[in-house]
C-alpha cells in the first residue's frame, strides 16, 4: 500500500518535472519565434486555423449567455421595480467573468482537443521524431506558433464573445421583455467601466497560453494508438477546464488588489 | 586513455567506425531493452541490424542519432561524443543523418515538393527557389517519382510514402541513412525497388548505411554485414556467409523462419482449433 501511494506520487512530481520543463522549453521557443519575422508565416497559419474558425462558435456561446442572463434575472428584478437595470447586470457579468470564462471553455474544447489530436498523431505516426531527425526543434516549429496564436488571438475571441453577450442581453431585454431601450444602454453605459472590459480581455492572454501549452503538452506525450490519442484529448480538456477556473480565480483576486491599490474609494462610491 | 574521460570533446578514434556505441544500456521502466551493447558503423558500408519484433532493433538504431538517449554508455559520431550533447548542438549534427522511419512519417499537411524542401528551408535561407525546384525534381528522379511534386501523402500508396520520405531523408545529401523496417508492409516487388534505393544511394552517393529490417532477403541483398540483436545483445556479427552458417541456434532459426520448440509447446497446451468455441453460422 505505501510503495503504491509512493510510487503515484513520485510518478506525479515526475510529470509535473516534464510539464515544467516543457513550459520553460516552449517559454524560450516562442520568445524566439516572436522575433524571427521568418516564422511569421507559421503563426499566421495557426492564427487563421485557431482563431478564424473559431469566430462562429464564440459568438454563438456568448449570444446564448447574454440571453439567458436576461432571461434569469429579469423576474427578479421587475418585482422591484429595476428591470431598467438588467443591461447594467448583465454587460458587466457577460464582459468581466461569464463570456471570457465560457469562451475559453470552447476554446479548450474546440481548439485544445484539435491541437492534442493533430500532435498526438504526429507523435505516434513519428513524425515529431522525423522533425527532430532533421535536426529541428519541434518545439519550435509546432509549439511555438500555436501558443503565440493562441495568445494573439483568445482576448480578440473574447471581445466577440462579450459582443455577442450584449446583444443577446439586449435582444431578450429590449425586444422580448420590452424594457426602455435608452433607460437599458444608459445603465449598461454607467455600470460597465473600460477597467471592467480590459481584465475580461487580459485574462484572454493567460487562457490562451492555458489552452495551446496544455494541448500542445498532452499531444507531444501521448500514448501509441487510436486510445492514447483519444485519452490525451480527454486529458488535455478536463486540464485546459480547470486551469482555466483556477486561472480565473487566481486573475480575479489579483485583478481586485490591483483595481483596490489605484483606485482604493471607488468601490465605496 | 579511456574514451569516458572525454566527455565533451573529440573522442578516441574508432578504426573507421563513423558512428560508435559504446556499452549502451537502455531501460524502459523495469525492461531492459539493450544490454551493454557495442559496435561500430564503418564508414561507406552498409550495416544490417536484424531481429525478432521487439528485440530493440528500432530502439537501437534511434540511439545511433540520439533520438534516444541511453541509460549508461557513450555514441560517438566521426569521434566526438554525442550522447551528451544538448538537442540544440544534436540538431547540428542530426543534419548530417538521414532518417527512413518505418511508416515514412511524411508530414500530411505537406505536399511531396515541401516535405522534401522542409529540411533544407530548416537549415539554409532559400533565394533561389527555381534552384530548389531542380534539387526536388533530382531527388525525387533518384527514387523514381519524378512528377509526384504536387501529390499529398495521402494520395501516394505505402510504397511510393517510402520512396518520398527517402527522398527527403536524403534532402541535406548525409554521410549516413538509417533505414527503419524499409520493406516492411510492401510486396515483394516493391521491397526489391527500396533494396535496389539502398544500394544506388549507397553506390552514387557513397553513404554510409544502417538498415534495420526483419526481411532476410532484404539482408542478404544490401549488406555488407549483418549484426543480429536478441533479448538486448547482440548474438552475431559478420557478413551474409557468416550469418548463413551462425552455429548460433537462435540465429538459425530466426534466418529460417522457424518456430522453436518451446514455442510450439506453448500453441500446442493451447487447445486444439477444432475444440475452439465457434459462433454460429447464423449468428447476425
Amino acid at each position: 500500500m505505501i510503495g503504491i501511494v509512493g510510487a503515484r506520487t513520485l510518478g506525479g512530481v515526475n510529470n509535473m518535472g516534464r510539464f515544467a520543463r516543457f513550459v520553460w522549453q516552449s517559454a524560450i521557443a516562442s520568445f524566439r519565434t516572436s522575433i524571427t519575422p521568418s516564422s511569421y508565416s507559421l503563426i499566421w497559419t495557426q492564427m487563421n486555423i485557431i482563431g478564424v474558425r473559431s469566430v462562429p462558435v464564440v459568438m454563438i456561446t456568448g449570444a446564448f449567455v447574454g440571453m439567458t442572463l436576461a432571461v434569469q434575472m429579469y423576474d427578479q428584478l421587475a418585482s422591484m421595480g429595476l428591470e431598467e437595470r438588467l443591461g447594467n447586470l448583465i454587460n458587466i457579468a457577460a464582459v468581466k467573468e461569464l463570456g471570457p470564462v465560457l469562451a475559453a471553455v470552447m476554446l479548450a474544447g474546440r481548439v485544445g482537443g484539435a491541437l492534442t489530436a493533430e500532435l498526438g498523431t504526429m507523435n505516434v505516426t513519428e513524425q515529431i521524431d522525423a522533425i527532430r531527425s532533421m535536426g529541428t526543434n519541434p518545439i519550435k516549429y509546432l509549439v511555438a506558433p500555436r501558443i503565440l496564436a493562441c495568445l494573439l488571438l483568445t482576448p480578440i475571441l473574447i471581445i466577440y464573445a462579450d459582443l455577442a453577450a450584449i446583444v443577446g442581453g439586449y435582444f431578450v431585454s429590449v425586444v422580448q421583455f420590452g424594457i426602455n431601450n435608452r433607460a437599458y444602454w444608459q445603465y449598461s453605459a454607467s455600470g460597465v467601466e473600460l477597467w471592467d472590459v480590459s481584465i475580461g480581455v487580459a485574462k484572454g492572454l493567460f487562457f490562451g497560453v492555458a489552452i495551446a501549452t496544455i494541448g500542445c503538452y498532452k499531444g507531444f506525450t501521448c500514448k501509441e494508438g487510436a486510445q492514447g490519442v483519444g485519452q490525451a484529448c480527454t486529458e488535455a480538456f478536463v486540464a485546459s477546464f480547470i486551469s482555466i477556473l483556477a486561472l480565473n480565480f487566481a486573475l480575479a483576486v489579483v485583478f481586485k488588489a490591483i483595481y483596490d491599490t489605484f483606485w482604493p474609494l471607488k468601490s465605496l462610491v | 586513455m579511456k574514451h569516458g574521460d572525454n566527455d565533451n570533446g573529440s573522442g578516441p578514434s574508432h578504426d573507421g567506425g563513423v558512428i560508435v556505441l559504446e556499452n549502451i544500456t537502455k531501460k524502459f521502466g523495469t525492461r531492459t531493452v539493450l544490454d551493454n551493447i557495442s559496435l561500430a558503423v564503418e564508414k561507406g558500408k552498409t550495416t544490417v541490424i536484424i531481429g525478432p519484433s521487439g528485440c530493440g532493433k528500432t530502439v537501437l538504431v534511434k540511439h545511433l542519432i540520439v533520438l534516444l538517449r541511453p541509460n549508461s554508455g557513450e555514441v560517438y559520431f566521426k569521434n566526438q561524443r554525442i550522447d551528451n550533447l544538448s538537442e540544440n548542438a544534436l540538431n547540428r549534427v542530426r543534419t548530417q543523418y538521414g532518417f527512413l522511419f518505418q511508416g515514412g512519417a511524411l508530414f500530411d499537411s505537406l505536399n511531396v515538393t515541401e516535405n522534401i524542401v522542409f529540411p533544407i528551408r530548416q537549415h539554409h535561407r532559400i533565394t533561389d527557389w527555381k534552384a530548389v525546384e531542380e534539387l526536388v525534381k533530382s531527388k525525387l528522379a533518384m527514387v523514381g517519382l519524378d512528377g509526384y511534386q504536387n501529390h499529398y501523402p495521402s494520395n501516394l500508396s505505402g510504397g511510393q510514402r517510402k520512396r518520398v520520405a527517402l527522398a527527403r531523408a536524403i534532402a541535406l545529401d548525409p554521410e549516413v541513412v538509417l533505414y527503419d523496417e524499409p520493406t516492411t508492409g510492401l510486396d515483394p516487388i516493391r521491397s526489391d525497388v527500396i533494396n535496389e534505393l539502398v544500394l544506388k544511394l549507397q553506390r552514387e552517393l557513397n553513404v554510409t548505411s544502417v538498415v534495420v529490417t526483419h526481411d532476410m532477403t532484404s539482408a542478404y541483398k544490401v549488406a555488407d554485414r549483418i549484426i543480429m540483436l536478441h533479448n538486448g545483445k547482440i548474438v552475431a556479427d559478420g557478413d551474409a556467409d557468416h550469418i548463413r552458417d551462425h552455429p548460433h541456434p537462435i540465429v538459425q532459426q530466426f534466418i529460417h523462419g522457424q518456430v522453436g520448440e518451446d514455442q510450439l509447446a506453448v500453441l500446442r497446451m493451447s487447445g486444439k482449433v477444432s475444440q475452439a468455441q465457434f459462433l454460429p453460422r447464423d449468428f447476425q
